[in-house]
Formats: structure tokens, sequence, C-alpha cells
């Protein structure tokens, strides 16, 4: 029989590196230097941090570029990168400079932002902790996913593609390798979701519907 | 206090990490040190989160330094010089500093697995180091401090092992680990907890503040940095077009001796003004400030300089829409236009408390949204969990993702 899929929940604590930016062109150099930790951090911590109003754009960096430095054709540019079209987070370096380099070429270089709107690099440090909740078969799965919070799906799919570096989100592989024969559509369907356009808990009940869309 | 006193108003996720880490870290010795019993906010936190460590199974401990009233007038003038308002402390300031936390260092028991020592009063304890993680956990804006008095303080704060900033914008360049953990409150202390109509009526009364206009109400220390005359100024403009009360509830803190001449500066500036309330409040008032926040119409928080401002944090969670400086830790409290309002001068206040006197319903839109915000995100609750999680990382110094 094969492994249950077990649920985890994760903690996040941010680590500050102390180096911060008031203008591109030092955001830019530090941007080249950084941890890739630092630079997983700011791509994701939109999608764990819990939200009354989320910001406009899902990554740190879109944000502001479009609140402090005031550009908003950069931000859009910065926004609609997709990680998951990534590997690596040395790949989203290497696109995040690019995208930079070709905006400073291509329009006048933005004002230094004003004082209190600085960019500060921090990193995560992310904590995984089991929930004991298991599932072996669908309806498990169901129950136990109503029950995690939205740290989970934040682990399971943001944290295991890029920072773990596996092929596929958690939820995606256990479908197509253990439920195949239950739900042979399912782990397509979660694979074509566009996890950059929600937050962690809309993702969650975009998953939970298409689960309880399975059990019917 | 036990953390299932805490179901339904946490998520379960929170209560479910909590309990993890606290199971991983049972019985180990935790120790937190600061320079006063009552008073401010760091006192406030400790009261409640010790025993509910405690009831987690972690050995914690609040320890309490002693100090001169010279000693806390050093530690005032180095608190203003951390913020940029002062010059640095004489040598002579430094001597009492010194050998005011020396002693403190013979008297105390450090021996722990983990000790946070809160703030510069008792950061030269950090001497007195021989196993555990030691932290510093500062809570005051040192985001542009008095140069010299930072590179004195500095040499203290490399011999921890991480310190802990309210605001990524607090961070130093210091070669230790720095985490940035925003501070929390309770929703059940006395403070924060419910309060039925009739006991926050009651206490209007006994202040003697009729509730026939709304009121307009700051809470804070009377410190030049909460700009309480400023304060007045704005509610003087607003007057001009509604009618309304101001209330300015403030006490002072053990390790504060300049409140009382700030106090003397503003019961100057509201002499003969019937419309303008101010309190004196004594240490353990908080249910009477509980009743104010409940019982007022707008919350302001006028400040210039802030470490966070848990005030806030208290008054969005009564639902309150709040009026703050955009300094320190107030804007990850008050979402501009969400929960509230950022200001920057004593017009900008008025206008967002005229525009809000005009139209309620927007601010109770604000009020809700701004106790989901403080539910999500401050609460003492995730503020464990974070303490709970920087203690284990720091066991695990080499990884940045950690299996508990």
């Amino acid at each position: 029989m094969a492994e249950p899929f077990r649920f985890y929940e994760c903690v996040s604590i941010v680590r500050m590196t102390g180096r911060w930016a008031g203008d591109i062109v030092d955001f830019l150099e530090i941007l080249r230097q950084i941890s890739r930790q630092s630079i997983f951090h700011h791509m994701h911590q939109y999608f764990l941090k819990p939200h009354v109003r989320p910001p406009e754009y899902p990554n740190d960096f879109a944000v502001w570029a479009a609140d402090a430095l005031e550009e908003k054709i950069l931000a859009e540019r910065l926004a609609n990168l997709n990680p998951f079209e990534f590997t690596n987070i040395e790949e989203i370096r290497t696109e995040l400079v690019r995208i930079i380099t070709d905006y400073l070429k291509e329009y006048p270089p933005p004002r230094p932002v004003i004082e209190g709107k600085e960019f500060f690099f921090n990193e995560g440090i992310t904590l995984v902790i089991p929930t004991g909740l298991e599932a072996s078969n669908l309806k498990e799965f169901r129950c136990a996913l109503k029950e995690v919070d939205a740290s989970s799906i934040y682990f399971h799919f943001y944290e295991a593609r890029l920072r773990l570096g596996k092929e596929q989100d958690d939820f995606s592989r256990f479908f197509s390798d253990c439920l195949s024969a239950e739900c042979p559509g399912l782990a397509d369907k979660i694979r074509s979701l566009d996890p950059y356009m929600y937050t962690a808990e809309v993702l969650k009940s975009k998953i939970e519907a298409l689960v309880a869309g399975e059990c019917r | 206090m036990i953390l299932d006193d805490y179901r339904g108003i946490a998520d379960q996720g929170e209560l479910r990490a909590i309990e993890h880490l606290a199971g991983a870290l049972r019985g180990r010795r935790f120790i937190h040190v600061n320079s006063t019993a009552t008073g401010g906010g760091v006192a406030e936190l400790l009261q409640r989160m010790i025993p509910l460590m405690k009831s987690l199974g972690i050995d914690a401990k609040w320890k309490v330094m002693k100090g001169t009233k010279q000693f806390f007038e050093v530690t005032k003038r180095i608190h203003n010089s951390l913020q940029g308002r002062e010059g640095p402390p004489t040598k002579k300031m430094w001597d009492i500093y010194e050998s005011v936390n020396r002693r403190n260092a013979e008297r105390l028991d450090l021996d722990a697995d983990c000790v946070f020592i809160h703030d510069p009063q008792p950061a030269l304890l950090v001497e007195k180091k021989k196993r555990g993680i030691w932290v510093w956990r500062c809570h005051i804006d040192i985001s542009r401090p008095n140069r010299v008095t930072w590179y004195l303080l500095k040499d203290l704060v490399q011999q921890y092992d991480a310190a802990i900033f309210s605001v990524a914008r607090f961070a130093q360049s210091l070669p230790l680990a720095q985490f940035m953990i925003p501070p929390s409150i309770d929703p059940l202390s006395e403070k924060n907890v419910d309060l039925t109509e009739e006991e926050v009526n009651a206490v209007f009364e006994r202040f003697d503040i009729p509730m026939d206009k709304p009121v307009l109400l700051q809470v804070s220390r009377f410190d030049p940095f909460k700009d309480p005359l400023g304060v007045i100024d704005a509610f003087k403009l607003v007057r001009k077009y509604h009618p309304c009360r101001l209330v300015l509830a403030g006490g002072t803190a053990t390790d504060d001796p300049e409140g009382a001449r700030v106090l003397d500066e503003v019961r100057e500036k509201a002499e003969g003004d019937p419309d303008i309330h101010i309190l004196l409040l004594p240490p353990f008032s908080d249910r009477e400030i509980n009743a104010l926040q409940r019982g007022a119409t707008i919350v302001l928080q006028k400040s210039t300089r802030e470490g966070f401002g848990l005030v806030v944090a208290e008054a969005l969670w009564k639902k309150k829409p709040v009026i703050a400086g955009d300094v320190g830790g107030i804007p990850l409290q008050v979402i501009d236009g969400v929960t509230g309002y950022l200001v920057h001068s004593v017009e900008g206040t008025a206008f967002r408390v005229r525009q809000l006197l005009q139209n309620p319903h927007k601010a109770r839109i604000l009020g809700e949204a701004g106790r989901e915000h403080i539910r999500r995100n401050f609460l003492i609750t995730g503020h464990i969990r974070n303490y709970l999680a920087l203690w284990r990382a720091m066991e695990d110094k080499d990884s940045d993702l950690i299996y508990v």
C-alpha cells in the first residue's frame, strides 16, 4: 500500500539581513548579491501572510516598485513574473535583474524613495510542523484539507516547488502517484491552477472545491 | 490562563503550532528580563505571556532589574538618544549604567536555556552569559540613533546570539542574527477583554467625561514623541466643524522621569477648555483604559517616533478606527484607508478626524477590518509562537527549513 499523505503546516519567522536600498541602483546591486533565501522570501511571503486586504501585487519587489518608487510599468513587469516557470531561485534572480536592467535602459531612472519607504531585504526561516493529519484516500484527504490552515497549502505548494526543488507540488504528486485510479483527472486539475494569482487561503478553497467535485 | 482559552479567537493552526513547538521545548528554562514591573508595553506583555508559557510546560520566568532614580534618568537619556533626540550620555552616566547593571547581574540568577533581555536598560547583563541562547529584544525605534550612543551600546549587543526588532527598519548592521517579531496584545487581558456598555458608561461617569459628543481619545504616556500638544492642536481644528471632546489618558512608568514635565505642558495648553479631559492614570488602570477605548468614537496615536505603538492594536481590536502617525510599527497596524489613516501633520490628523466624524459608516468599516487585522497578526498567541519558533531556530542555526 502506498504511503499516506501527511499534512504539514508551517511557521515562518523573518530574519533581517540588515541590507536596504533607497533607490533602484542600490536595489539592483543588492538583488544581485543577496541570499537565495531572501529572494524566495520576498517572492513568496505574500502567500503566507494573513491579509485583510491583499496588496495589489503578489511579490514584495513589485509592491515596492509601485508604492515606493511609483514606477507602475516596472511594478507590472515584476508582478507578471511567474516563479513556477523557473526551476530554481537563481533563475528567478536572473530574471528579476533582467527586468529591472531592461527597464533602466528604456526609461529615465526613478528618483530615490522618500525616507521610510526603503526596501529592507529579509529572509524567512520556515519551521515545519506535523499536524498528525494523514490521508490514504480522497475522502480522508478532503477531511484533512478542511482541518489544516493556509500555511499547509503554502508548504505543500510553494515551498515544495521552489525551495525543496520538487518538480511539482505535493498534492498533485500524491494524486498522480497514489490516487490516480480513484480520481484520474485531479492531479492535472490541481496542476493547472495558477498559484501566483491567489493567496494561500484562496488557493486552499480552490483545491477544496476540486477535491469536493471528485468526491461527488 | 491556558492556551485553550484562546480557542475561537486565534486560528486553530496557530494554536497547533504553539503546542507542537512548546512540546519540543517542554521543561526547558526561558528567562525574560526587563526594567519595570508595571507601566509600559513590555511589562504588560510579560505579565500575560509568562503564565501562558508556563501552562505550556516551559519553565518560564520573568525577572525585573532593580534601578535607582539616577539609573532611570540615565536610561531615559540612552532611550532618547537611541531615538535620535538627545546627545550621548556622559562618562558619569555610563558609569551609573554599568554599576547598576553589574549589581543586578550579581543578584539575578540568569542560568537558562534561553534568555531574552528587553531593551537597553538591562543590556549589559549579557556579560553574565555562561550558557544558553541570549537574545536582545529591542522594542524601541533605533532606526536613526545618535551614533555615539549606538556605537557604545553596540559593544554590548554584539555579545548576544541574536537580536529582535519590532520593525524591519529598526535593524542595524550587526554581526549576529537579527529577527523581526512584532509585539502583541492579549485579547483576554483586562485591557482588551469585552466589557458591557454599563461598565463603559460607568468609567466615563467616574472620570466626569460626558458622553454627549463624539469622543476622540489618545492613550499614551506623557512623552514628547507621542505629541500630545499636537493632538490638542488637531482637536481644536476639528472642533471648528464638529462638537467633540478630547481625552488624553496616560500614566507614567517608573523608568520615565520626563513624564511629569510633559504633563505640565499639556495641562497648561488645555487649561480652561471644558472639552479637553486629561487623565493621569495610576498603574493597574487597564480596565479603565479598556472602557475609554470602547467608549471613544475615534482613537488617535499621533506619535512622531514610536517603537511599535501597541495601543493602536488595542484600539483596532475594539473595532475603533485609528488615525495615527506614520512612524515605527504603526504602519504595520494601520493600513492606510483599510483599518484607519496614517497622518503626518496636525492638519492631516484634523482632516481625517473630520472625514470620519462626517462618515460613521466608513468609520465602522475601518474598525471591523482593524479587528480582523489584529486578530490575524498581532495577538499574544502569534507572538508566543514566534518566540518559540525563534528559540527553536536558534538551536539549529545553519538551517532555514527546520522540521520540528
